[in-house]
């Protein structure tokens, strides 16, 4: 059973992280007017380290929905110092665990019905760890097979809670302009609609029949009759996680099939549907042992404007110089729409970013669209990581880069585990069109 | 069960009636004026309901109401007595509960109370301001302590069935007594909570009575 802390030692562990944190940068800014350069440097380097301890320590005392947050930062390359992301990333995102007669009475609760009146059969224990609660195997009256997701009691505004803490203990990196307000506006407005089970289904109605043209993708049934925000009751999907795939020694071309499949899917999403699932845990994708793809948890979706696309069209598989004048001027125009300017280091970080790396992995060339990308290479992720870090520090992130750049990352790192080979202009290339 | 053969004077001299089912009236009477009476605790108040108005909406004459209870006060402690019968009864009878860990048991004792209390929530409110007035024989009479009393024993059951090596420490002579304030605590956080299907009980309820274990189990408040 994992630590749980009250609402009162919660809020106080909270403001004791908030001094913590803020303690370390006050410390380097009164030490700083009297440091060179380079001594600066280590010494913001020992104060985002300690602040990332301290942060680290206490989510995970916290639990719940502390830890989505520091989960979803950890995510956000280039938004936190590096010595911040190690720490974060070690957190485990789950929430607290229900027993079984707190399911019983968030169910009954929710529903106005025990789970025995509402289903044929119902588990106490759940088979699955979810986003803010936990799944439960049930067998509906017909006798159709189901999982059950049902919500930690109060998290909505548990999670109101922490976004106010947090806010005032990242000051500093709201100030420098690190973590933009409006990048924080977009992670808790996010994280708070993964909390509507509601919305949830209905972005399971809209997937579904979205990625209809893609018929390697199987999802989710969302049964309406059995739902409310707090509880989703959904059709089971086949498949086996990543690590149950992959102990099972599929072929090379298994593994490329498999990961051509998840490229396209990425990019049909973004290119025609113009959303995205934006959740990249591991534990939301299925892998049959025939190539196909099932997904699961459409709690975190993002739904992007049309010029947001229409932008991104034009730099995808960008012919000419990433470096020459017009594809700056459209990069001003993305950031334009937000009301952002962009300051030069932002727009070399940009420029770099296109050339190190996304020139590299997506050749714009047609003529090389008949070669692979090998994503087995290691300095795949260490390059995209590097260059995102770049961009952020540039203070060139945007709000829509929030959720993309953590479903992008979490693209790279399963195709990187499963070692696949991708065409991957090839397949961009399909959708410009 | 063989049922008794009454003899025939007697039956000559008084209509027949069984006694179960004379029982079962007197019980349904007394329902009648305990729902009766919390419908207008919730509505009116406590001190604006008579007596006279409840033995009117349980349709009894309320020389009745007397025969059956002696003060409105008493009305309200039945409810109680039935609602912490019900809930250790509930308790009793889930056989996976046996098993389960402290904090779960305690969780399905208070859930068990707060869904009885549910439709009644506007009553215990008043009932809440009632018991804090020194003259309140809700909170302060012999029937009142030997409520609680019975209430804190089972509480005390479940913590020696859980914890059986707890007896030790200091922590644990004071449990009931402490969750007994818990537990009016936790009924003030319930009675103001807004959140829907009030799911910010389930979470409070869920959380400190976790904490509340630990710290029975190290048998320090760290």
């Amino acid at each position: 059973m994992t630590r749980r802390d009250g609402p009162v030692r919660r809020a106080l562990r909270m403001a004791a992280m908030g001094a913590g944190v803020t303690g370390s940068y006050l410390g380097y800014m009164a030490q700083s007017a009297f440091l060179s350069g380079d001594q600066r440097a280590v010494r913001l380097k020992r104060a985002h380290t300690r602040a990332a301890r301290r942060m680290s320590d206490e989510l995970q005392a916290l639990r719940g929905p502390a830890m989505k947050l520091g989960q979803a930062l950890s995510l956000q390359h280039g938004v936190l110092p590096d010595e911040m992301l190690a720490e974060l990333a070690t957190l485990q995102m789950r929430a607290p665990g229900m027993h079984p007669a707190l399911v019983r009475a968030q169910f009954t609760g929710s529903m106005g019905r025990e789970p025995e009146q509402v289903f044929r059969s119902f588990e106490t224990t759940p088979f699955a760890a979810a986003s803010l609660g936990q799944v439960h195997r049930a067998t509906l009256k017909n006798g159709e097979p189901a999982a059950v997701k049902i919500q930690y009691p109060g998290i909505r505004d548990a999670i109101k809670n922490d976004f106010t803490w947090f806010r005032a203990i990242s000051k500093p990196a709201q100030l420098s302009r690190h973590l933009p307000p409006d990048v924080m506006d977009e992670l808790e407005a996010q994280i708070l609609a993964e909390c509507d089970y509601e919305r949830e289904a209905k972005n399971i109605a809209f997937f579904r029949k979205g990625l209809a043209p893609l018929p390697f993708v199987e999802l989710p049934v969302a049964h309406r009759a059995y739902s409310t925000d707090r509880v989703l009751t959904m059709s089971m999907v086949r498949g086996a996680h990543l690590d149950d795939f992959l102990a099972r020694r599929p072929s090379q071309a298994l593994r490329d099939r498999v990961g051509e499949r998840l490229f396209e899917l990425f990019y049909f999403q973004i290119l025609e549907l113009h959303a995205l699932h934006a959740d990249p845990h591991w534990g939301n994708y299925l892998f049959g042992s025939d190539g196909t793809i099932g997904l699961v948890d459409f709690g975190c979706v993002k739904y992007f404007q049309a010029p947001f696309v229409a932008n991104m069209r034009k730099v995808f598989l960008y012919a000419g110089s990433r470096e020459s004048a017009h594809f700056r001027q459209i990069l001003e125009e993305r950031y334009a729409t937000s009301g952002t300017r962009l300051s030069r280091a932002a727009v070399r970080a940009l420029a770099r970013i296109s050339v190190e790396f996304y020139g590299r992995v997506y050749p714009a060339d047609p003529a090389t669209d008949g070669i692979p990308f090998d994503f087995a290479d290691d300095a795949v992720i260490r390059d995209y990581l590097r260059e995102s870090t770049r961009v952020g520090r540039a203070r060139a992130t945007l709000p829509e880069y929030v959720f993309l750049g953590r479903a992008e990352s979490g693209l790279y790192q399963t195709l990187h585990r499963l070692r696949a080979r991708v065409h991957t202009s090839a397949i961009v290339r399909k959708y410009l069109r | 069960m063989a049922a008794r053969t009454p003899s025939v004077t007697r039956r000559a001299r008084r209509p027949a009636r069984p006694r179960g089912r004379r029982a079962a009236a007197k019980a349904a009477t007394r329902e009648r004026i305990t729902a009766a009476a919390l419908h207008l605790f919730a509505s009116k108040g406590f001190d604006a309901t008579t007596t006279r108005a409840i033995a009117v909406r349980a349709r009894v004459a309320e020389g009745t109401v007397f025969n059956y209870f002696a003060t409105k006060e008493d009305i309200a402690l039945h409810f109680f007595e039935q609602e912490v019968d019900s809930a250790i009864a509930a308790v009793r009878r889930n056989a996976r509960l046996r098993k389960a860990p402290l904090e779960e048991k305690l969780f399905a004792l208070i859930q068990s109370q707060i869904e009885y209390l549910t439709p009644y929530e506007n009553f215990i409110g008043a009932a809440f301001v009632q018991a804090l007035r020194p003259s309140s024989t809700l909170a302060f009479s012999l029937r009142a302590f030997a409520l609680r009393a019975r209430y804190l024993a089972f509480v005390q059951e479940l913590i020696q069935e859980s914890l059986p090596r707890h007896g030790a420490n200091a922590m644990a002579w004071a449990a009931p007594q402490a969750f007994w304030i818990y537990y009016l605590g936790m009924l003030l956080y319930w009675l103001h909570d807004q959140s829907p299907g009030k799911q910010n009980t389930l979470a409070f309820l869920d959380r400190s009575l976790a904490l509340g274990v630990r710290m029975l189990r190290k048998g320090t408040l760290g």
